[in-house]
């Protein structure tokens, strides 16, 4: 085949565009540091926040029962687990080194969402878990307070409620989550598969 | 080389190569200085084994096909000409419709394209992208071919 009669280089070459000055890419550099210093701060607050109401309930409400306080720092830590990975998947993407290939960075992306998808389903499976578990132990010093029926009312609208969070509201969460990964995924693969051996 | 001398000589190509990926004067604005970002923090671990310029192209393409990940914000496909014309004044309809066309392609042929036109290398542009040189090349024709047709069912022969 000859060449094509259209000077397609010429074209490209055509389009030009005013360059930015250095200082504004400068700017959106020193604001790229800051927005990853905002998470670290946001992280480290929120962890600080948890922690003050642990000592809080402990040393405020005084519970004479272990499980009380076992429960509040148990949900607490649920809680704690999942701002801590919400933010270090933040920090996963940006693994992905962009100076390999495109095949490779491709690959790359997609390994790490792969992991991603993984991560999330337990992670949120745990969570749950914890949570239900803390609210339970937290209950339970209450609970001994009260008469045996009461006591069966409590536990039994509050089972009621834990069972529709890991029957309903956990497989929500996890289908939303998925779509949304499976979404990218599949766009990987497409690219991927774009630049399979012919 | 300093970041300052590298975004002077390359800003124009990197740019080129990013409007051919998403004919958006703004969004390829916009994934023109992220590629720099990206420079700028990875120059101190750029090794003398690569050329820079593959380097930087690498980075730029990656962040491209990156956008999946981040904002699913525009679908080059169906963005009408017209909408694209008024961000890109006194340039002349040849010279938009070649970036409509190539803005039309699969991801990977933009890419692979852009670096061609940009008189890359073709052993550099299989390293860019990551595939044998004899792939490259065929591949190069082939787009070569679809936009020449694009062209000519255009009235443009």
């Amino acid at each position: 085949m000859e060449t094509p009669d259209f000077d397609f280089k010429a074209l490209w070459a055509a389009q030009t565009a005013t360059q930015p000055d250095l200082s504004e890419v400068l700017a959106r550099i020193d604001q790229y540091k800051r927005s990853g210093r905002r998470h670290i701060l946001l992280t480290s607050i929120t962890l600080g926040i948890t922690a003050a109401i642990v000592l809080f309930v402990v040393f405020y409400f005084q519970p004479e029962f272990v499980t009380t306080t076992l429960g509040v720092v148990v949900i607490l830590v649920a809680i704690a687990l999942y701002v801590v990975v919400i933010n270090r998947d933040r920090v996963l993407f940006q693994k992905a080194d962009e100076s390999g290939s495109n095949q490779q960075y491709l690959k790359n992306l997609l390994a790490i969402q792969e992991k991603q998808h993984f991560i999330g389903t337990t992670v949120l499976n745990v969570y749950f878990a914890l949570l239900s578990l803390g609210i339970a132990l937290y209950m339970y010093e209450y609970a001994a307070r009260m008469t045996l029926l009461w006591a069966a009312v409590t536990y039994g609208i509050t089972g009621s409620w834990i069972l529709l969070n890991w029957l309903y509201l956990r497989p929500k969460y996890i289908r939303k989550q998925h779509s949304k990964l499976n979404g990218l995924i599949d766009k990987l693969k497409h690219l991927q598969g774009q630049l399979g051996e012919e | 080389m300093t970041f300052e001398e590298i975004y002077k000589s390359y800003w124009q190509k990197v740019f080129r190569i990013c409007m051919g990926y998403a004919n958006d004067y703004d969004l390829a604005n916009d994934l023109a200085q992220e590629a720099f970002i990206i420079v700028w923090q990875q120059l101190p671990k750029f090794r003398k084994e690569a050329a820079i310029g593959t380097w930087i192209y690498r980075i730029a393409t990656n962040n491209c096909l990156r956008q999946v990940e981040r904002h699913n914000r525009f679908s080059s496909a169906a963005l009408p000409l017209n909408l694209a014309e008024e961000k890109q004044p006194n340039l002349e309809p040849q010279i938009q419709m070649l970036y409509q066309f190539i803005s039309e392609l699969p991801e990977t042929e933009r890419i692979i394209i852009s670096l061609e036109l940009e008189n890359v290398k073709q052993s550099e542009i299989a390293s860019i992208v990551g595939l044998t040189e004899a792939n490259t090349r065929v591949r190069i024709h082939r787009i070569k071919e679809k936009l020449t047709q694009k062209f000519k069912a255009h009235g443009n022969a």
